[in-house]
């Protein structure tokens, strides 16, 4: 366990740097450039990339992105926050915080009441509630987070008054109920769809019929032999999300008016903020690699029979 | 189990009602706060390296030039909140002028301080006017002094040193400019955001973050206290500004956002005051409950014509003509535009201080020339226009100069507003003309870099002037100019506005100036095509006494709550 755990951070180091070179070169072959305005001159933009150092031979560069990188430093904002550090941007100044906490709190009750969800669709399969949670699922799936998150802000704030519109830093608890439920929504409907499959699925297995001929009630047939099998396809949806939710919350964080870093995920490309999207990506796929590799282990809680090198098969 | 439901919407029922008694209580019994929002984050506040129009509005609450934007009683609106402004000395006591008209001398006042109790001096100027121009700063605004203040072009162009830009401090409170040549706008950019003075001191010793709340030491009225990025810049009065006693508000909170949405939710639920950004099509609705009102702003949206694309000038000018500006204004636009008769923004002054546009003379700058060159059609109405505009089209197609099955591409950036703006001139010029347009739709930066690559066959553009003379707009169109997208070339023109740059004030460039906009609409011309002149919407019942520019700039310093 211990040398797997270990050549995976290792593999994980070399994804991150592919991932920061290619990064690199498809950032740059894109038109454009952060300095150009409708009023930048050439003189202007020329001026800047010296400034930068963009006027440097593109290895030049990437060698001296990845060797401060290394040392701590991710460069300055280019555009967005113009001579900022973008490592304060990311965690001085709280945006990743922000993010994680709604990123977090929004994959709890994801789960929370997706997989419960799933489970009693599953177990009634054929009922009305069943029937009932298949609509809102698939409604869920279906209605984009920016409609969601303006239909509640429209009602729930500006109509009823009972929301604050400006979620700000979330300082106030009732500032998450919106967010949380427009980022969570998509996948409450999505774990409660995967979970009800795989969980039909389980209960139809030689092992649940047995358990059922034994005598154990129902309650624990569940919840002890087919919601443990059933979960595996579920986990694997969760280390993207996991990511992806932390990360993604772009259209939330504008919408509730949320400073966190969702914005800088977006727009630093439109804006050809180099350094912040070079920080982004790989914070993304850092998030991305290490969610993989919890997952991996978990598999192995969940279920015993999964190994993860040949050897132990 | 239904128990346990109505509960817990009982209880977020009383947290809600809760919170909202005490937000309105404090609203009723606290201090006067100005809650607006003008823009999302800014890219900078340091205001030698900021050109945004929100940036400048920031600086413009924080500093304050050798001239300052102050109120003159006029309202600008039917709000009677907004007023108008004049240039008068900031922190400037008084100013000569030499006679040949290019030596400036400014005596400082003696009550003027930074917000650290140390005297503004001279000093402070000059080295704020040199970081801007200086190359290795990079400014946005580094070409801002070019040709207007001695060297400041050669400085930027690495062929003379910093030190060498005409201004100089000859004591601690006088203050020397010497310009290129006459230039009678120059008061007024005395009071432009780029050209406040900046601490040298503290500049240097805190590095990119001096504009933190922690480090900013500012000489105008109101000074940063907080800054949570992407959400909210908050100012409080500076102790040390000469006329504090007389400011108004006791904070300003310019909350940053770009959501249209969310920026209305805001302004109805009552969090936010003042806004200048909501969905186009609430305008009329927002207006007629009193909330929107829609001020003059000093800009045109036009469209490059590519001269290398669309070489004949009959081409050029039958879509220039052919397009129905008042249905654009009402059905596309829907914020109170103004229809263009010219390239120069409504709202841009002459030398006697009356409307550069509304004083040209004749039916507008568009039409003058044609008028006089085709008498049998009225140019002010515009089914004339129409046919000639045919006219014009068939005698290129029959001289064989423009084949009538080209398509061009009409570039924009991403945005509904230019989307249905450009199928409103797709349409007219199908209509009248037959000629079929590919609309390119494209992000901010791919559609900059067509501009400078000169790839599109058209292209939009919306100029804000930067300080009010004709001239910001004029010689965009001179031969070579940087912003001559559409590669337009008129010698005549390249004199004219050249001759003008170098004339005094007073009629004689006033003509020179009308000349010069009729020229580019005269035979042979036809660059560009003038949509309509910009205006500037907002919402806000509550702020009174709110100082305004035609530039943009709101000011809030002196504000009070509404009547």
């Amino acid at each position: 366990m211990f040398s797997y755990i270990v050549k995976r951070i290792l593999a994980a180091i070399a994804t991150v740097l592919l991932v920061m070179t290619i990064t690199f070169f498809l950032m740059n072959a894109i038109p454009g450039s952060p300095f150009l305005t409708e009023k930048s001159t050439p003189q202007q933009i020329e001026l800047a990339n010296e400034k930068y150092g963009l006027n440097e031979p593109y290895i030049i560069q990437l060698k001296n992105y990845v060797v401060n990188y290394f040392k701590g430093d991710l460069g300055v904002s280019l555009k967005m926050q113009e001579g900022a550090d973008v490592g304060t941007i990311i965690f001085g100044q709280n945006k990743f915080l922000i993010s994680i906490k709604l990123g977090l709190l929004s994959l709890l009750t994801s789960i929370i009441l997706g997989i419960p969800l799933g489970c009693y669709a599953a177990y009634h399969r054929g009922s009305w509630i069943d029937g009932l949670l298949r609509v809102i699922t698939t409604v869920g799936v279906a209605v984009p987070t920016f409609v969601l998150a303006a239909v509640l802000l429209i009602v729930f704030a500006v109509k009823l008054g009972w929301l604050p519109t400006l979620s700000g830093s979330l300082d106030n608890p009732l500032a998450y109920i919106m967010p949380v439920i427009s980022l969570a929504f998509y996948d409450i409907c999505y774990i409660a769809k995967l979970t009800r499959t795989s969980m039909l699925d389980a209960i139809n297995q030689d092992y649940i019929r047995t358990a059922k001929a034994k005598g154990v009630k129902n309650k624990w047939i569940v919840l002890k032999h087919a919601l443990r099998n059933s979960l595996i396809p579920v986990v694997t949806f969760l280390g993207p999300l996991t990511a992806g939710i932390i990360t993604g919350s772009f259209v939330v964080e504008t919408t509730f008016s949320i400073p966190g870093l969702g914005k800088y995920f977006v727009e630093s490309v439109l804006n050809r903020d180099y350094p912040i999207i070079m920080a982004t990506t790989v914070l993304l796929a850092s998030l991305v690699i290490f969610m993989n590799l919890v997952v991996d282990i978990v598999y192995k809680f969940i279920d015993p029979r999964i190994t993860y090198t040949s050897k132990e098969a | 189990m239904k128990k346990i439901v109505a509960l817990v919407l009982m209880a977020c029922m009383v947290f809600a009602l809760a919170a909202c008694g005490d937000k309105d209580e404090a609203k009723n019994e606290g201090p006067f706060v100005v809650n607006a929002c003008i823009a999302s984050e800014p890219e900078t506040i340091d205001p030698g390296l900021a050109s945004s129009i929100d940036a400048s509005t920031y600086t413009l609450h924080q500093f304050e030039g050798l001239m300052k934007y102050k109120m003159n009683g006029n309202t600008v609106d039917e709000s009677g909140n907004v007023i108008d402004t004049e240039v008068v000395e900031g922190q400037a006591a008084s100013y000569e002028v030499s006679d040949d008209l290019k030596t400036y001398t400014f005596k400082l006042r003696d009550d003027i301080f930074w917000s650290d109790g140390e005297p503004v001096k001279a000093d402070d100027f000059v080295y704020s006017w040199q970081r801007l121009v200086d190359p290795k700063n990079a400014a946005d605004y580094g070409y801002f002094l070019d040709g207007i203040v001695l060297n400041a072009a050669a400085i930027q162009a690495k062929e003379k040193k910093v030190t060498e830009l005409g201004i100089k401090a000859l004591d601690e409170k006088t203050l020397e400019i010497t310009l290129e040549s006459p230039c009678p706008y120059f008061l007024e950019i005395c009071a432009f955001a780029s050209l406040v003075p900046l601490r040298k001191d503290v500049i240097e010793e805190k590095g990119k973050n001096w504009t933190d709340p922690e480090n900013i030491v500012v000489n105008g009225a109101y000074k940063l206290t907080e800054w949570v990025h992407d959400s909210c810049l908050k100012f409080a009065p500076n102790e040390k500004y000469y006329d504090v006693a007389n400011l108004g508000p006791s904070e300003i909170n310019f909350w940053l956002s770009k959501d249209q949405t969310a920026i209305i939710s805001a302004y109805q639920t009552g969090e936010w005051d003042y806004v200048e950004s909501f969905p186009t099509d609430m305008t009329a609705t927002l207006q007629s409950s009193g909330d929107c009102f829609i001020d003059p702003y000093v800009g045109t949206y036009f469209l490059y014509i590519n001269c290398d694309k669309v070489k004949d000038w009959r081409v050029r000018a039958a879509m220039a003509l052919c397009v129905d500006r008042e249905n654009l204004v009402t059905n596309a636009t829907q914020a109170g535009e103004v229809p263009a008769k010219g390239l120069v923004a409504a709202g841009i002054l002459d030398s006697k201080g009356e409307d550069f546009a509304a004083n040209t003379p004749g039916i507008g700058a568009i039409y003058n020339q044609l008028q006089d060159k085709y008498p049998d059609y009225d140019l002010s109405s515009y089914e004339d226009c129409c046919e000639l505009a045919k006219k014009l089209y068939k005698e290129a197609v029959d001289d064989g100069k423009w084949n009538p099955k080209t398509t061009l591409v009409y570039n924009f950036n991403t945005d509904d507003k230019h989307k249905a703006i450009a199928e409103a001139c797709g349409q007219d010029w199908k209509t009248v003309l037959g000629l079929n347009i590919t609309l390119a739709n494209q992000e901010w930066n791919t559609y900059t870099a067509g501009l400078g690559e000169h790839t599109f066959g058209l292209a939009r553009m919306g100029w804000i002037a930067d300080y009010n003379d004709p001239i910001t707009y004029l010689e965009i169109m001179a031969t070579g100019n940087s912003y001559n997208y559409g590669l337009y070339t008129n010698k005549d023109l390249d004199k004219m506005i050249n001759e003008a740059k170098a004339m005094p004030a007073g009629e004689d460039r006033d003509k020179k100036l009308h000349d010069a906009e009729t020229a580019i609409f005269s035979e042979g011309g036809f660059p560009l095509i003038p949509l309509y002149y910009y205006t500037l919407p907002y919402c806000n019942k509550k702020i009174g006494n709110i100082g305004y520019t035609k530039m943009g700039y709101h000011f809030f310093q002196y504000a009070k709550p509404a009547k």
